[in-house]
């Protein structure tokens, strides 16, 4: 492998994979609303269609109805569809072909049918208020059949997506639009991005950084957002350890649950919505594992059940932030 | 509306565009920005046919709906610049703006405007008031299921739905001759038993009228009608994107050649109903009102973070 950190943007790694799997599978193919000629609203999809044709990268009208449930059979009939819904916020006009199409066939077919899918999406907050900025993983992971990916780093969005893209599961992978324009040698963690081709299982949740106080699993940005606040934590006397889950199904509450063996305390940050989804899961998990006395300590920090606002202020006030994990850091901390 | 007011009204809509442009840069619009420059004609076309109790609805492009169903000006921008005392307390910005008094709506998901504006034209009949529900939509929006769906139910039971379709050929990067079955969406009206046609939609008099047409369509009880109007996007699909579909030189033929501003102004000189200063004045006079406003808006203060949690359910936080 080669050593030097390539520069590239979270969209430039998503393209090199999609690239890399077209070319080792030619029944890979894309399909979304300005994925051909532009390559993409983030430029995800860059290049692809000069290399691979219009007809394996196409745009489609804005009917995601229908192209979601082409994906559903064009899979049923042997290809490999890569459907980008442009926004994660999108999905309530194709939920039905997620849910109870590619999510369900598999399984309805008492597995003779096979839906090979990736629903690519952009999720997270842009600032573009309650229609623009949700997460939405922990409604898809709710609804059984599909695997739900939120990946962190460069590194990880290209090996992740390629695993994705080979699964003959459905897959949901959710990059999240505050990365797409980030470069890697911005990053704290995983910036580092081999230029073949690899795969990284659907499944296994990473320790960014090792600590003994306090265990803080996340995943997509706010795995970042913990890093950057880590080492000022650190200076005030809290050693977190960051397990960045990677995937939401499966879920891998094993490492979670190990590092917590060892920290006592647990702090779930998720950018998605606080109930009923992501957090509550784990937590529960955990405390299956562990048992009710396994832990000293556990909390939550999640968007409160609110749609996102449009003003600065008032999304600050609701969304997961480096500034807002530190605080929530700090309130475990001190319980003791 | 006479033809002088027609063209100060797009003046206004214009003008109030571009005092958001300002809040870009600044970060006092931290989010996504969608203007209708160049696509003034619509707005201001639409205007004098709608009537007290009227419903508008429109898209993610929905300031010149807003103003043409009647929002009041001030508080509106206010919500864009994500002020406490916008339209919707800071909470909706730009791209959902409320008005329950002017039966204004919108939503930021394309294809969604419709099937609300189809709920509007049900009560309207189901009431027996002669009002009308106007669902905006690009051409692209165009091409989503929901159009299919609300249209077969306006035609089936008659309802006063006003289609308004605003072409201007693309949705983001995709050209609507790619993805369309039919060379017009006008012409699908025939599927649905509606009135439909295509007008050029960069004149506000030719909009003004096709739109009473439409109107006087929906409010006759004969069923929804389908307006589509030709026009262009001067700028970028939001600000910030990079627009790199359309060629430098397309962009600049398309601001000399089929800016409405500049088309009515020709006429209106054409045919003797102004002179040059007199329209420089209201130009001016249109300019520095706006900026009187927007300096207003700015001064005022974001929400309090503390109330965050409010109005998602009636009376209560929780
Ligand atoms: C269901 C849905 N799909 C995709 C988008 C992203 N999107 C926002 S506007 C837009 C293009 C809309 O084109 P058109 O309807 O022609 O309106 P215009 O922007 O040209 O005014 C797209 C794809 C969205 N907001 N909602």
């Amino acid at each position: 492998m080669s050593s030097a950190v390539r520069n590239l943007s979270i969209s430039q790694t998503v393209a090199e994979a999609i690239g890399l799997e077209m070319e080792r599978d030619e029944n890979v193919m894309v399909m979304g609303e300005d994925v051909g000629k532009i390559g993409g609203v983030f430029g995800a999809t860059r290049t692809l269609q000069k290399r691979f044709g219009d007809k394996r990268v196409r745009d489609t009208p804005i009917s995601e109805m229908a192209f979601t449930g082409m994906g559903v059979g064009l899979a049923m009939a042997g290809l490999r569809p890569i459907v980008e819904i442009m926004f994660v916020d999108f999905i309530g006009v194709c939920l039905e072909q997620v849910y109870n199409a590619m999510a369900k066939i598999p399984y309805m077919s008492g597995g003779n049918v096979r839906v090979p899918m990736v629903i690519k999406t952009a999720g997270g907050c842009i600032g573009s208020a309650a229609q623009h900025s949700q997460c939405l993983w922990g409604l898809f992971a709710h609804l059984p059949g599909m695997k739900v990916v939120a990946p962190s780093s460069p590194f990880d969005h290209k090996g992740l997506l390629s695993a994705a893209i080979r699964s003959d599961d459905p897959v949901v992978y959710i990059e999240h639009k505050a990365l797409l324009l980030k470069k890697a040698e911005t990053f704290l963690n995983g910036g580092h991005v081999p230029e073949e081709r690899y795969a990284i299982p659907l499944g296994k949740a990473k320790v960014v950084r090792e600590g003994s106080d306090l265990t803080l699993a996340t995943l997509s940005a706010s795995v970042e957002y913990a890093l950057e606040v880590s080492e000022d934590l650190a200076r005030e006397g809290i050693d977190l350890e960051i397990v960045d889950l990677r995937t939401v199904v499966p879920l891998d509450s094993e490492t979670v649950a190990a590092s917590v063996s060892k920290t006592g305390r647990l702090l779930v940050v998720d950018e998605d919505y606080l109930s009923f989804g992501l957090s509550g899961e784990l937590v529960t998990r955990v405390i299956e594992a562990l048992g009710p006395g396994g832990l000293k300590q556990v909390a939550r920090h999640a968007v409160p059940d609110v749609p996102i606002p449009a003003a600065l202020s008032l999304e600050e006030a609701v969304v997961p932030g480096p500034a807002s994990i530190a605080q929530a850091v700090r309130e475990l901390a001190a319980v003791s | 509306m006479t033809r002088l007011e027609r063209f100060r009204a797009m003046l206004t809509l214009r003008h109030f565009d571009e005092a958001c442009l300002e809040g870009v840069p600044t970060g006092e619009i931290h989010g996504e920005l969608h203007t209708g420059i160049g696509q003034e004609a619509i707005g201001a076309g639409m205007m004098e046919s709608l009537q007290p109790g009227d419903a508008v609805v429109s898209t993610h492009r929905n300031h010149y709906h807003a103003l043409a169903a009647g929002v009041p000006m001030k508080p509106m921008l206010a919500e864009i610049f994500e002020k406490a005392s916008g339209l919707c307390r800071g909470r909706g910005g730009h791209m959902h703006l409320f008005d329950a008094e002017h039966n204004f709506s919108c939503s930021g998901i394309v294809g969604a405007s419709l099937p609300v504006a189809l709920g509007y034209a049900y009560s309207f009949s189901m009431k027996g008031q002669n009002n009308l529900a106007v669902g905006v939509t690009g051409d692209g929006g165009a091409n989503n299921g929901a159009f299919h769906e609300c249209l077969n139910i306006a035609g089936a039971w008659k309802l006063p739905l006003v289609v308004l379709v605003e072409n201007n050929e693309l949705a983001i990067s995709v050209p609507i001759g790619d993805v369309s079955a039919t060379a017009t969406i006008a012409e699908r009206a025939c599927a649905y038993g509606a009135w439909g046609k295509k007008v050029d939609g960069t004149d506000v008099d030719i909009v003004a009228e096709a739109f009473a047409e439409a109107a006087h369509h929906a409010r006759s009880g004969r069923g929804p009608a389908i307006l589509e109007a030709s026009c262009h996007r001067f700028r970028g699909h939001f600000e910030g994107d990079h627009d790199s579909y359309r060629t430098m030189k397309e962009k600049r033929e398309m601001r000399e050649r089929h800016d409405p501003i500049t088309i009515a102004r020709r006429k209106l000189l054409a045919e003797g109903l102004a002179g040059e200063a007199e329209l420089d004045a209201m130009a001016e006079a249109s300019q520095r009102e706006m900026a009187e406003l927007l300096a207003e808006v700015r001064a005022e203060p974001l929400p309090e973070a503390a109330g965050a949690l409010d109005y998602l359910f009636v009376g209560g936080k929780r």
